[in-house]
């Protein structure tokens, strides 16, 4: 999986070489859009990959739903359109593109079994003895059942939220209502509690 | 909720620790909060299931995600080719067409439509369309995907021959790299990493290698893969980097490894 990322990393840098003559010709509004989407590539790259990870995506999928989800920032922001909670812009699209990949994958029969890992495996914390890493890692399974079994609607708020987002926009994400966010927030987190506790 | 002596639900405490209350509500959980243990307790009870969720969440997936040079790279070309497609193509008129989708479905589409999921060839990038002879694959489409083997195990394997293509996944390949149906006799659907040198059979390592090619032709490719091996092998090459210099552009691997700018004499069509 991470010499397969390397392989793209590599690709891609040679891919931007390829562009260098190019860059130089743009004129300085596309310029001024690309270093902002750039930056908000930096900012923003991490929670999104692990949110679209969280769809059971391969790597190689999310890698590229992710660079999707960029270039239709910098389409959406050299048309001039609304610069209002970019953040929260870029989650539904990669909500929206992760979703269609997911059911596009289940649709097709012949769909290939990937190499990568899916994303729902357990990493088990290194702890000082065994004792600890088994009591560590037998309370981390039981969460991750809690979360697996949760409802999808409910797990995509935790997740989107884990990310940062506030309820407003978590809401016009998964195109539901504050109170339904807050409400599954709650009841998600109470059920996660009792795996934590126990 | 107004109730001055009724306990504050989960749902109250978790709007006010993620500061989504008016302030005339935070004035009245703060001021229950005050005056009650048992609200108090549940509230930590509540925030350590968001600090047990987080840190389970963040373990599973922090250390799977890539390094972000790679994509930020490929982020830039592909801004770069969205650029010069916008110049040299009628694509605002298609933009256009697509206003009537909402904006997410409408952006991806056209999107994956510039990367060339959904597109004709001919539509792609016009350097794309013209490059009827392909002798390095798209790295879009062709990124090169590799299974999980050491370099052990790479080299006990005694037969090297790649195993066949299905025709499912053929006549896939061809429709990514939008080859019309009539042409796929004049192309091999090749491994761009070997399986000899680790390469899967995933898809995003299969290309149409074009029969065409009089230079740097499927030959010419094995002549390399085989070196590549056997300088793993050897212990002289890390797996990793022969995989990634296979996949980032043959030729040019071969140029470096053969220290030459053509073919060697051998892998020269007769």
């Amino acid at each position: 999986m991470s010499e397969n990322a390397m392989i793209k990393a590599s690709s891609a840098s040679k891919a931007a070489l390829a562009f260098e003559a190019e860059a130089s010709s743009r004129s300085p509004q596309t310029s001024l859009v690309e270093q902002e989407v750039l930056a908000l590539f930096d900012r923003l790259r991490e929670p999104l990959f692990r949110y679209v990870l969280s769809f059971s995506l391969t790597m190689a999928d999310s890698e590229e739903i992710i660079q999707e989800t960029f270039l239709a920032l910098f389409q959406h922001l050299q048309q001039g359109k609304s610069r209002l909670n970019l953040k929260g812009w870029l989650f539904r699209v990669a909500h929206n593109l992760a979703l269609r990949k997911r059911r596009d994958d289940r649709r097709d029969p012949q769909h290939f079994a990937v190499t990568d890992l899916p994303c729902e495996e357990l990493v088990i914390d290194p702890a000082p003895n065994p004792e600890d890493q088994l009591a560590a890692s037998r309370k981390q399974e039981a969460l991750a059942a809690v979360v697996d079994a949760l409802p999808e609607q409910d797990r995509r708020c935790l997740f989107l939220r884990a990310e940062g987002l506030r309820y407003r926009e978590i809401a016009d994400v998964l195109e539901i209502s504050i109170s339904t966010v807050s409400v599954s927030l709650g009841r998600s987190l109470a059920r996660i509690g009792r795996a934590v506790e126990r | 909720m107004q109730c001055e002596d009724c306990h504050l639900s989960d749902q109250e405490l978790l709007l006010a620790a993620d500061g989504e209350l008016s302030a005339q509500d935070v004035a009245r959980v703060d001021s229950h909060l005050a005056a009650c243990w048992t609200c108090r307790t549940r509230k930590q009870e509540l925030e350590s299931a968001v600090a047990g969720f987080i840190r389970g969440y963040r373990r599973t997936l922090d250390s799977r995600i890539p390094s972000a040079d790679g994509p930020r790279a490929l982020l830039k070309a592909q801004i770069a080719q969205l650029n010069a497609n916008t110049r040299h193509s009628s694509v605002a008129s298609l933009s256009d067409s697509f206003r009537k989708f909402s904006w997410p479905v409408a952006a991806g589409l056209f999107l994956a439509m510039l990367l060339g999921y959904f597109a004709p060839r001919s539509w792609i990038a016009p350097q794309r369309a013209r490059a009827a002879t392909v002798t390095v694959p798209d790295r879009i489409l062709t990124p090169g995907a590799t299974v999980f083997i050491g370099r052990e195990e790479v080299c006990r394997a005694s037969n090297t021959k790649n195993k066949g293509v299905s025709t499912t996944i053929r006549r896939r390949v061809f429709e990514e790299y939008g080859i019309p149906s009539a042409e796929p006799r004049a192309y091999e659907v090749d491994y761009l990493i070997t399986p000899a040198l680790g390469g899967s059979d995933d898809i995003h390592n299969l290309w149409p290698e074009s029969n065409a090619a009089t230079i740097w032709n499927a030959q010419v490719k094995d002549e390399l893969e085989d070196h590549l091996r056997d300088l793993v092998c050897r212990g002289q090459l890390d797996l990793t980097t022969a995989q990634r210099e296979i996949a980032m552009n043959w030729i040019e691997a071969y140029k470096k490894y053969f220290h030459t700018d053509r073919p060697l004499e051998a892998a020269k069509p007769q």
